[in-house]
C-alpha cells in the first residue's frame, strides 16, 4: 500500500490483476427474529474476487445478497453473526480479526457506499471536510496536502470545479453529486476493493446512468476491484464482467455476466431475466413473472430454495440441497437439473398480447390543473412550492394512460389531485362532462365512488391495527354502501377477485409479504365499483419476479371490469407495456403525450429522449434470446 | 373472474406457517411481562398495596399522638417509632402513600385527558393549532414549583390546588405529544387511502390516527406519574400541598429535617416509599417503551 499511497490516481498496482484478492469460503450469517429465532439470512456462500474485477451480486429483497457484502467487511448490523466459513483478504482471514484490525482493513482496503446519498452525508461539515476526516484517518500528509487531495479525489469522481466545491455544505449538491462525494470517500484510502450497496437505487434514471459510468470509469483507472449489490439486471448489465446471482441466502449461479445474462443455467436466472420489463416491448403485451412468493428465511428449506416456484423441479430438488456445481464455459450453477440440460432454458416466451378493451368516452378531464404547496407560517409568507403546474389530460373509459416522471416531476400529486385526496389550486376537474373541482358533499360521494386510489407502499398504505376484511371493507361502510351481511360477501369477492384467499380478510395485514398486500390495497379500491383507478407507483416498491403478477392483474381486472386505469410509475418500460398512452411529466408540466409505442420509438421532447436513452436495457441482445 | 388470478402462488393458504400471525399477545401486556417491567410492576405494586391497606397494615389512626415524642423504631406498637408529636411513623407514611396516590391518581389522567383535548383542537384547523401552542408555551414557560407557588397564592393551599397544579403542569406534555403524533399519522398512506375510500374526517380520526398515535401516550402517562410524585411531594414539603394533620410522604419528609442528623429513620420512611414508587413507574414506562418501539 505504501508504494501506492502517493502515486498518482491512474497509477498502476503492483500486484497483478489475476490474484485473488478476496475469497469467500462457505459463509453463513444468522439474525435474531423479531419472536428471538434465529433467521439464516446467508447459507454457505463461496466465492472469490480477484484484483480489478468488477462483480455484482444480483437478488430480491431477502436474497442476502446485502449481508453477504456487508458479512465479507464484517460490518453486519444488528443482530447478525457470523456462523460459519471464512473471509480471506490476500489470505488473512477476516471473520477471525479482531476489531482494531478490522479497522485497519476498511476504508484503507475494503472500501463501502451505501443506498441512500441523503442521509450518509453530515449536513453540517463541508464537503471538503468530510473527505479531509477520511483522509486523516488515514494517516495522509499535512493539511494542505490532504485538501489538496480532496480536491483531487472531488475532480476524479467528476465533480466541477473541485477546488472551490470544497467548501460547500452537502445540501448544495444534488442527489447524484452527493453519491459521488460518497465515492471519493471510499476511494480515499485507495481501497483494494469497493463494495457498492444499491448505489443508484435512490437516483433517478438519468443520475443513475452517470454513476454507473463513473464506477465503471474508476475500476478501468484505478484498478480497485468493485461489487456491485443490485437487485436490477439492467445494472448489472452493463457495469460488471462477473455476475453472482443469490436466491434465499444462497448463490444459485456464478459466472461471466455476458454467460449468464445470455444463457441462464439456474431457472431462476431465466425467470428473473424473463421478468424484467423490456422498453423494446410494444405496448399491450404481458409482463412475464415467476410465480409464487419469495421464500422465508426464518424457514429454511431442507431442499433448493426456488423448488417450490420452479417449472424445471424434481422430486431431488425438494430433499437435498444443491451445491454449486462448475458447468462449462466457466459458469457455475447449484441446480443438478442444469447440469444435465443441454438445450438452453427457454427466454422469454412470445409476448402474450392483453386482451383489452377498446377505449370508449372520456371519463376524467382535468383541464390547467395547478397544485402550489404552500410554505410555513400562519400566512404563508415564506415562497411556496408549485407541484403541478398546468396540467391537462384526458381519460377515457378502459383506457390506460401511463405517466412517467422522475421523482419530483409532480407526478404523485397529480395522482392525489385526481384522486381529490388533495384539492387542487386552479383549474378544472371533470368526471363524465360534470365538473368535480369544487365538489359538494353528494358530488364527493360519487367522485370517491367512481374513482378510487392504489398506493405505492404496500406497507404503509394499510393500517396496521386493522384486518383485512376491516381495510377492504371500509370504503363500503364509509360510503354506506350494503348491510353488514352484504359488506362480508363483497369482501369476500374481492379477495377472490385480486387472487386472495377469502379468509385472508379474518387476519392483520403484517401476516402477508408485499406483493399480497398490493393486492390487498387493490382489493380495498375496487369495493365501491369505481370507473376510475388511479395507481401511483404500484409496483415501484415490488421486487421485479411479482411485478408482473400485480400489472397483469390490473390488466385483467381492466378488461373484465372497464376501468379506466391511470398507471403511474418512474420505469418506462413498464409504462409502456401496460399504456394506451403515455402522459410524460417533468417539473410539474406534462411535456409529452401520445400513444406508448409512439412516445418510446419516436420521442419528440429532449427530455423523454433523455429518459428514454438512461434506461437500461437488461441484457446483452444476443442470438438464442427471443427479446 | 377467475381468470384474474395468474398467479395462484399468492393465495395466503400455501403462505408458509410462520406468516400465520400466530395470537400474538397485547404489546401493553407483553411489556409488562418483560424482567424490567415484571420488577416495575412489582415495585408500584407494593407501594400501592401498602397505601390502599394502610388501615390494616397500621393499627394507628396516622393523627393521634401517643405522647411518646420522637420514639426510635420498634418502640412497642411503633415498628417505625414515632415522629416529633408522637404520632405512629409507619402510620403516617402508608397513609401518605393513600393520599398522594388518590391526588396523582387524580390529576395525571386529569391533565392528559385536557391536554388530549387540546391537541385535538389543535389538530382541527391551523389557526386553532397556533392557539393551542402558545397556551403549552405559556405554560410550559413556568416551572412547575412557580406555576405551584402563583396557584396556591390564589386558592389557598390544600388538595385541590395540588390536583389543578400537577393537572395543568401535565397539559402541555400529553398535549405536544398527541398533536405531534396527530400530524405524522394524517400524512400516512392509509390515512390518504381512507380519505379517498370516502372515510369522513372523523370517523379517520377514530378509526386511523389515534389508534397509532396512542402508544406513545401509554408510555408518558407511567412517565408522568413519576413527575407527579415528585411534584406533589415538593409541595407538601414546601407546605403548600395537602393540609396538615392529614399526612402525606412530602410533609413527613419536611417534618422530618430538623431531625436529620438525630432520627435519620424518621426521613426513611418518605424517601423509600417515594424512591421505590419512582422506580417502578420508571421501569414499566421503559418497558411499555422498549415494547412499542420493535
Amino acid at each position: 500500500m505504501t508504494t501506492t499511497r502517493t502515486s498518482p490516481l491512474a497509477g498502476e498496482r503492483a500486484a497483478g490483476v489475476d490474484a485473488e484478492l478476496l475469497e469467500v469460503r462457505d459463509l453463513s450469517v444468522e439474525f435474531t427474529g423479531a419472536d428471538g429465532r434465529p433467521v439464516r439470512a446467508v447459507r454457505d456462500v463461496s466465492f472469490t474476487l480477484r484484483r480489478g474485477e468488477t462483480l455484482a451480486i444480483v437478488g430480491e429483497s431477502g436474497s442476502g445478497k446485502s449481508t453477504t457484502a456487508f458479512a465479507a467487511a464484517r460490518m453486519l448490523p444488528g443482530t447478525g453473526r457470523v456462523t460459519g466459513g471464512s473471509v480471506l483478504l490476500d489470505g488473512e482471514d477476516l471473520v477471525a480479526a479482531d476489531e482494531r484490525h478490522l479497522r485497519t482493513v476498511r476504508g484503507a482496503r475494503i472500501g463501502m457506499i451505501f443506498q441512500d446519498p441523503m442521509t450518509s452525508l453530515n449536513p453540517v461539515l463541508t464537503a471538503g471536510r468530510h473527505l479531509d476526516e477520511v483522509l486523516r484517518a488515514h494517516g495522509y500528509g499535512d493539511r494542505a496536502a490532504r485538501r489538496a487531495r480532496a480536491a483531487e479525489l472531488l475532480g476524479l469522481v467528476g465533480i466541477p470545479d473541485p477546488e472551490r466545491r470544497l467548501d460547500d455544505h452537502p445540501h448544495r449538491f444534488s442527489g447524484g453529486q452527493r453519491q459521488r462525494i460518497l465515492i471519493a470517500m471510499a476511494l480515499a484510502g485507495e481501497p483494494d476493493v469497493l463494495i457498492a450497496d444499491e448505489p443508484t437505487t435512490a437516483l433517478d434514471a438519468t443520475v443513475q446512468d452517470q454513476i454507473l459510468n463513473l464506477l465503471t470509469d474508476l475500476n478501468r483507472r484505478t484498478g480497485t476491484a468493485l461489487v456491485l449489490i443490485s437487485h436490477n439486471m439492467g445494472v448489472v448489465a452493463r457495469t460488471c464482467a462477473r455476475v453472482l446471482v443469490m436466491y434465499g441466502g444462497s448463490v444459485v449461479e456464478d459466472g461471466p455476466t455476458d454467460r449468464v445474462l445470455t444463457r441462464p443455467r439456474h431457472p431462476y436466472t431465466a425467470g428473473l431475466l424473463a421478468a424484467v420489463p423490456r422498453l423494446s416491448a410494444p405496448s399491450g403485451t404481458r409482463l412475464t413473472g415467476i410465480p409464487g412468493s419469495p421464500p422465508d428465511p426464518a424457514r429454511p428449506t431442507e431442499g433448493c430454495a426456488f423448488a417450490e416456484r420452479c417449472a424445471f423441479a424434481e422430486d431431488g430438488c425438494r430433499t437435498a440441497r444443491p451445491r454449486l456445481v462448475t458447468l462449462d464455459d466457466g459458469v457455475r450453477a447449484a441446480c443438478p437439473p442444469a447440469a444435465a440440460r443441454t438445450e438452453p432454458l427457454s427466454g422469454p416466451a412470445a409476448p402474450e398480447r392483453i386482451d383489452r378493451p377498446t377505449p370508449g368516452g372520456t371519463v376524467l378531464a382535468a383541464e390547467n390543473i395547478r397544485k402550489v404547496y404552500r410554505g410555513r407560517g400562519l400566512t404563508g409568507r415564506t415562497k411556496g412550492f408549485t407541484a403541478l403546474d398546468g396540467v391537462s389530460l384526458t381519460l377515457a373509459a378502459g383506457e390506460t394512460l401511463g405517466i412517467v416522471g422522475e421523482s419530483g416531476s409532480g407526478k404523485s400529486t397529480l395522482a392525489r389531485v385526481l384522486a381529490h385526496a388533495h384539492p387542487s389550486d386552479g383549474g378544472t376537474l371533470r368526471l363524465r362532462g360534470q365538473d368535480i373541482t369544487r365538489p359538494s358533499r353528494t358530488e364527493l360521494r360519487e367522485v370517491r365512488r367512481a374513482v378510487q386510489m392504489v398506493f405505492q407502499d404496500p406497507y404503509a398504505s394499510l393500517n396496521p391495527r386493522m384486518t383485512v376484511g376491516q381495510v377492504v371493507a371500509e370504503p363500503l361502510i364509509s360510503l354506506g354502501l350494503g348491510d353488514r351481511r352484504a359488506r362480508e360477501q363483497r369482501v369476500a369477492e374481492l379477495l377472490r377477485q385480486v387472487g386472495l384467499d377469502p379468509s385472508a380478510a379474518g387476519r392483520h395485514p403484517r401476516a402477508f409479504s408485499g406483493g399480497q398486500r398490493q393486492r390487498i390495497g387493490i382489493a380495498r379500491a375496487l369495493a365501491p365499483e369505481p370507473t376510475v383507478l388511479i395507481c401511483d407507483e404500484p409496483v415501484s416498491a415490488l421486487d421485479v419476479s411479482l411485478q408482473a403478477g400485480i400489472v397483469n392483474l390490473l390488466g385483467d381486472l381492466q378488461r373484465d371490469l372497464g376501468l379506466a386505469l391511470v398507471f403511474i410509475a418512474h420505469d418506462l418500460a413498464v409504462v409502456r407495456q401496460v399504456s394506451h398512452r403515455i402522459a410524460v411529466m417533468h417539473n410539474g408540466r406534462i411535456v409529452e403525450t401520445g400513444s406508448a409505442d409512439e412516445v418510446c420509438e419516436n420521442p419528440r421532447d429532449p427530455y423523454t429522449r433523455a429518459l428514454l436513452a438512461a434506461a437500461p436495457e437488461p441484457v446483452p441482445v444476443a442470438p438464442g434470446v427471443v427479446v | 373472474m377467475t381468470t384474474t388470478t395468474p398467479t395462484a402462488g399468492a393465495v395466503p393458504g400455501t403462505a408458509p406457517a410462520a406468516r400465520k400471525a400466530p395470537a400474538r399477545r397485547h404489546p401493553y401486556l407483553a411489556a409488562l411481562r418483560t424482567p424490567r417491567g415484571l420488577t416495575g410492576l412489582a415495585l408500584v405494586a407494593l407501594i400501592v398495596l401498602g397505601g390502599l391497606f394502610a388501615p390494616l397494615l397500621s393499627g394507628h389512626d396516622p393523627t393521634a399522638q401517643s405522647g411518646l415524642g420522637l420514639a426510635a423504631p420498634g418502640t412497642a406498637g411503633h415498628p417505625l417509632g414515632t415522629d416529633d408529636l408522637g404520632r405512629d411513623l409507619l402510620g403516617r407514611v402508608l397513609y401518605g402513600i393513600r393520599t398522594d396516590l388518590g391526588v396523582i391518581a387524580l390529576a395525571v389522567p386529569l391533565g392528559a385527558l385536557l391536554g388530549c383535548l387540546f391537541a385535538l383542537l389543535a389538530a382541527a384547523h391551523p389557526v386553532a393549532d397556533t392557539a393551542v401552542q402558545r397556551v403549552f408555551d405559556l405554560i410550559l414557560a413556568f416551572p412547575g414549583l412557580i406555576l405551584a407557588l402563583a396557584v396556591t397564592a390564589v386558592l389557598g393551599p390544600g388538595r385541590l390546588p395540588v390536583i389543578l397544579v400537577i393537572a395543568l403542569a401535565e397539559i402541555p406534555v400529553f398535549g405536544r405529544q398527541l398533536r405531534g403524533g396527530i400530524l405524522v399519522q394524517r400524512e400516512r398512506e392509509y390515512v390518504v387511502a381512507a380519505r379517498v375510500g370516502g372515510t369522513s374526517s372523523s370517523r379517520a380520526l377514530v378509526r386511523h390516527i389515534l389508534p397509532n398515535a396512542a402508544d406513545p401516550l401509554v408510555v408518558q402517562l407511567a412517565l408522568s406519574l413519576t413527575v407527579a410524585v415528585f411534584l406533589e411531594g415538593a409541595m407538601s414539603f414546601l407546605g403548600v400541598g395537602v393540609r396538615p394533620p392529614e399526612p402525606t410522604l412530602g410533609s413527613v419528609l419536611n417534618q422530618s429535617m430538623p431531625y436529620l442528623a438525630d432520627a435519620p429513620q424518621f426521613a426513611a420512611g418518605p424517601l423509600l416509599a417515594v424512591t421505590v414508587l419512582v422506580l417502578g413507574l420508571s421501569l414499566v414506562a421503559d418497558a411499555l417503551n422498549r415494547e412499542i418501539r420493535r
